[in-house]
């Protein structure tokens, strides 16, 4: 069956939560609110409450980016250290540890940074086209939300939106 | 390989100075000098024969006068009274050149460890992997690094100068810090020879071109482990140690003269100096 | 009623479209002004350029660096650099986590200010070099002869801190710009709307780019402060770790941070007059905020004024007898003029920030800015000069003022870092429009609420006003 995007704007926040909430209800037959996407110019935190709880996995790359830098710093300096044909000594230990913290701290925040910013490339959909279905009105002050909807229900939709105070609506072919 | 490693030897990686070893060697050899001053007359020789032994430039006065002078050995002067009638006769002198500290605090500080320390008990320096941050001179509380500010080679050694220039080492370009080396071209003779006439090396073998210059015999080289060596005498005699320092008695006697210059820093200088007496004090 | 909105952070009404709008007008085809601006810097830069060129071919003789003096003013700018770029890591991470709003429409700008002043101050330590051409050879990478860098060394751990701190400001720079990128891409036209098109990354704002986008911004910002105060304390280390007197000192890096945070503030300061005056961004730049900077900038400066003090005491009473003399020396000596510019621009100036009509008067505000900024410059001249011209051995005492080649290069770093900021300021959003819209649409909350609440209470109150009679007016009757 052929699915449809549609892409209701609204005039501010509190219209669009007002919308999200009646979706919520179960007010447009076969959606749920996972279904629906909010594209806004802010982040907003009721927005965030009312969608419900969405994952986001970021910490978690992060935290493995930084161990990873911190044990990997340590055996790289203490190696390479090691494998010194002429030791520059100064009557310090060749391998010395109050000095390799320094360094281990600096690959810890280096390689924490840099996973932490390739996650969200990948996990945030950047990095890709941002499609047709958009208007430039979402990055002056307007709220967008997006749903998938089947052909049949197409006409359905585009009257409750109507009557949710949407101010446009726009769609395309899926 | 390189974790084995460290696994395998980490307790001696983990030596520092203060250590049995002195460090991460098995010293060979510890090279060090005595100097009395007492007996100093301040000629400049020892000067002299380091610039002809080392191929050190001679800068002439201008860059003398900024204070970019290549003389790794230097008669330093300094006068404590100033209402002296005579000046010139006043004055005390010390040579002062690089002290081979045991805990160098040049060494760690390179950050492409072209400055280390050798099994000989030399604080070495490799031209060729210097870059020139200066932070080894910056760190060195006796000012005895030198830096090559200019292309010095290009105007030092007109010809026919350059024949005279010493083969056994290189001449050195602008941007590279370099210091006394205890006149190591001879070390490494000597020990080559040594080690051909497959014996130990022996007190005698190497005499430092300043040592070997000085009219009065006031420097004393050798090497310091070895306790027959005539400057591990003169140590053992005026109660001067390698090693940390350690806050001593009062010496004993007042012929006992020994001290290291900065030895309150803790570096450990491979140089004992003999405290002069002065006319006034007799 | 004006009154009222100059003391709000910001007018909370201001219409969304405006903040677009005053952001891309910005962005036009420059003007005069900012061509001459241009030329003035590249004409600075082109004459460190000239000066690299001939200490390139003769030698860091013509520095005038001598025996005693192997660093100089190139160390002294480069820690003025480093420090300054501090300031983007404290208005932007610092101020973020401790969710202090009127951060909001300034930090865009401190945060590159950071990136390129790190920009500026990376090139120091290559120009300061015997053999620039060996950079190289201080990075860690895999050589068949077994050598590696001196893991030990200070400046070894400069080099990986920096590379840190300027990969890591700088990506916090772009991921924080991407939906400001998209606004540039959705209203301008023409090549603009190409590259900010490129650079936006496809955002659209949907809610899992938001949530994510959030996420990010903050574990970055968690990871770039103890990375800022981490990369300071590194280079005060290049002068604590050594054993000259005036360097090797305890306090070194917290007073080092606290330096850095001070001249960064004071930098926010002159950028801030700036870009209010020539942009006319009355509206973002309002004297609320700039009283806010000022405030946040004299606590620092007595942060700095109390661990320069606790030095002084420290080196006084310690009765070191080179620390003690050098502290000597450079209060009565051939420096005393520098150092007592450093005293009196840095501990008596920023009490001018108590005065209120001072800190609402921008021209005041921006000398007041270069007095701070210099007292700064000075104070890092005063850390890595005199302790080189008066260590501990007494034969190679000597003065240095440094030549043309030297001040040509320092000169230059201003143009360099000038330029930067001109073309960041015509090509990037200088304005975070986002970050502004969200603080209009916070206060325009809080607003709100407090409205609602206080006609709650002034419902209950009217309701227990409107009992009072009933039960007192029998007894008045009474009466």
């Amino acid at each position: 069956m052929a699915k449809h995007r549609l892409l209701a704007m609204f005039k501010d926040f509190d219209d669009a939560i007002e919308c999200i909430e009646e979706i919520k209800a179960g007010k447009l037959t076969g959606k749920e609110i996972d279904d629906i996407t909010v594209l806004s110019p802010i982040e907003h935190p009721d927005i965030d409450e009312i969608l419900g709880p969405r994952p986001i996995n970021i910490q978690k790359f992060t935290f493995v980016g930084a161990i990873f830098g911190c044990t990997f710093g340590f055996f790289f300096l203490s190696a390479a250290q090691a494998s010194f044909l002429v030791q520059p000594q100064g009557g310090k230990a060749v391998v010395p540890f109050p000095t390799n913290f320094v360094l281990m701290y600096e690959m810890l925040i280096f390689f924490a940074v840099w996973t932490t910013v390739i996650t969200f490339l990948f996990l945030a959909g950047l990095l890709r086209k941002r499609g047709s279905l958009y208007s430039e009105k979402l990055t002056v002050d307007e709220i967008g939300l997006m749903v998938e909807i089947d052909e049949h229900q197409l006409e359905n939709s585009r009257s409750f939106f109507k009557d949710n105070k949407s101010l446009e609506i726009r769609e395309e072919k899926a | 390989m390189s974790l084995s490693n460290i696994l395998d030897n980490l307790s001696r990686f983990r030596q520092d100075a203060e250590s049995e070893r002195y460090g991460h060697h098995d010293y060979e050899h510890r090279f060090g000098m005595a100097i009395d001053l007492d007996i100093c007359i301040g000629c400049n020789a020892c000067s002299t024969a380091c610039y002809a032994e080392n191929n050190l430039p001679v800068v002439g006065k201008d860059y003398f006068e900024q204070g970019q002078a290549m003389h790794w050995m230097r008669i330093e002067r300094y006068w404590d009274d100033e209402e002296l009638e005579h000046p010139e006769r006043g004055a005390s002198f010390i040579p002062m050149m690089c002290q081979q500290c045991g805990a160098a605090t040049c060494e760690p500080v390179c950050p492409v460890a072209a400055t280390y320390h050798t099994p000989d008990g030399l604080n070495a320096q490799v031209y060729n992997r210097c870059i020139g941050s200066r932070y080894c001179s910056n760190n060195c509380p006796f000012r005895v690094r030198y830096f090559n500010f200019w292309s010095f080679y290009e105007s030092s050694w007109p010809e026919p100068l350059n024949q005279q220039l010493n083969p056994d080492l290189s001449v050195r370009d602008k941007g590279v810090m370099e210091k006394c080396t205890f006149c190591i071209q001879r070390i490494r003779v000597a020990k080559d020879s040594a080690a051909r006439e497959e014996r130990n090396m022996i007190d005698g073998d190497v005499i430092t071109a300043c040592a070997q210059a000085c009219p009065t015999n006031a420097i004393v080289f050798g090497d310091t482990m070895d306790p027959t060596s005539q400057v591990s005498l003169a140590w053992k005699k005026h109660e001067v140690k390698r090693g940390p320092y350690t806050h001593k008695e009062a010496k004993s006697d007042e012929e006992i003269r020994g001290y290291r210059v900065f030895d309150e820093l803790n570096v450990d200088p491979s140089v004992m100096y003999l405290e002069r007496v002065r006319d006034s004090e007799v | 009623m004006s009154q009222v909105i100059q003391d709000k952070v910001i007018d909370e009404n201001l219409k969304w479209s405006k903040i677009n709008h005053d952001l891309i007008r910005t962005m036009e085809t420059p003007g005069k002004m900012w061509w001459t601006a241009v030329l003035v810097c590249v004409a600075m830069v082109a004459c460190a350029v000239a000066a690299e060129i001939y200490q390139y071919k003769y030698g860091l003789g013509s520095v005038g660096l001598n025996n005693p003096h192997m660093w100089d003013m190139y160390i002294a700018t480069f820690v003025f650099w480093i420090g300054m770029s501090h300031a983007g890591t404290l208005l932007s991470a610092i101020l973020h986590i401790i969710h202090a709003q009127w951060r909001k429409p300034i930090y865009r700008f401190a945060e590159a200010m950071t990136t390129f002043s790190l920009m500026t101050a990376g090139f120091f330590p290559m120009i300061h070099l015997g053999r620039v051409w060996n950079l190289y050879w201080v990075l860690p990478y895999v050589s068949d002869r077994g050598i590696w860098p001196n893991f030990r060394s200070p400046l070894v751990w400069d080099a990986f801190a920096i590379s840190t701190y300027l990969s890591a400001s700088a990506l916090f720079l772009v991921i924080g710009m991407i939906p400001d990128m998209a606004v540039l891409r959705d209203h301008t036209k023409g090549w603009r709307k190409k590259v900010y098109g490129l650079m936006a990354l496809g955002w659209r704002g949907d809610d899992r780019q938001w949530r994510n986008f959030r996420r990010t911004y903050m574990l970055m910002a968690c990871f770039l402060i103890p990375l800022a105060i981490s990369v300071h304390s590194i280079v005060s280390s290049d002068f604590a770790m050594s054993i000259m007197p005036g360097w090797h000192i305890t306090s070194f890096p917290p007073y080092f941070v606290a330096g850095a945070l001070y001249s960064g503030c004071a930098a926010i300061m002159t950028l801030f007059v700036v870009l209010r005056y020539f942009y006319r961004w009355e509206d973002y730049m309002t004297k609320n905020i700039m009283e806010k900077t000022c405030k946040l900038t004299f606590a620092i400066a007595m942060v700095w004024t109390y661990l320069n003090l606790i030095e002084f005491s420290s080196v006084w009473y310690g009765h070191n007898v080179y620390d003690k003399e050098l502290l000597i020396d450079k209060a009565t000596g051939p420096y005393a003029a520098v150092f007592w510019t450093m005293i009196i621009c840095g501990m008596v100036a920023p009490f001018g920030l108590v005065f209120q009509s001072w800190r609402r008067h921008m021209p005041t505000m921006f000398v007041m800015s270069i007095v701070l900024q210099i007292s700064m410059f000075t104070e890092r001249w005063m850390i890595v000069a005199p302790t080189l011209s008066m260590s501990h051995a007494p034969h190679q005492w000597d003065i240095l003022w440094g030549s043309v080649i030297e001040w040509a290069i320092v000169f230059g770093s201003f143009g360099w870092f000038s330029l930067l900021f001109l073309l960041f300021c015509k090509f990037l959003p200088a304005i975070s429009t986002y970050e502004v819209k969200e603080l209009c649409f916070h206060l325009k909350h809080e607003i709100e609420e407090e409205k609602r609440e206080a006609e709650q209470k002034a419902k209950n109150t009217s309701a227990a006003g409107s009992q009072q009679p009933v039960s007192g007016s029998p007894g008045l009757e009474g009466a």
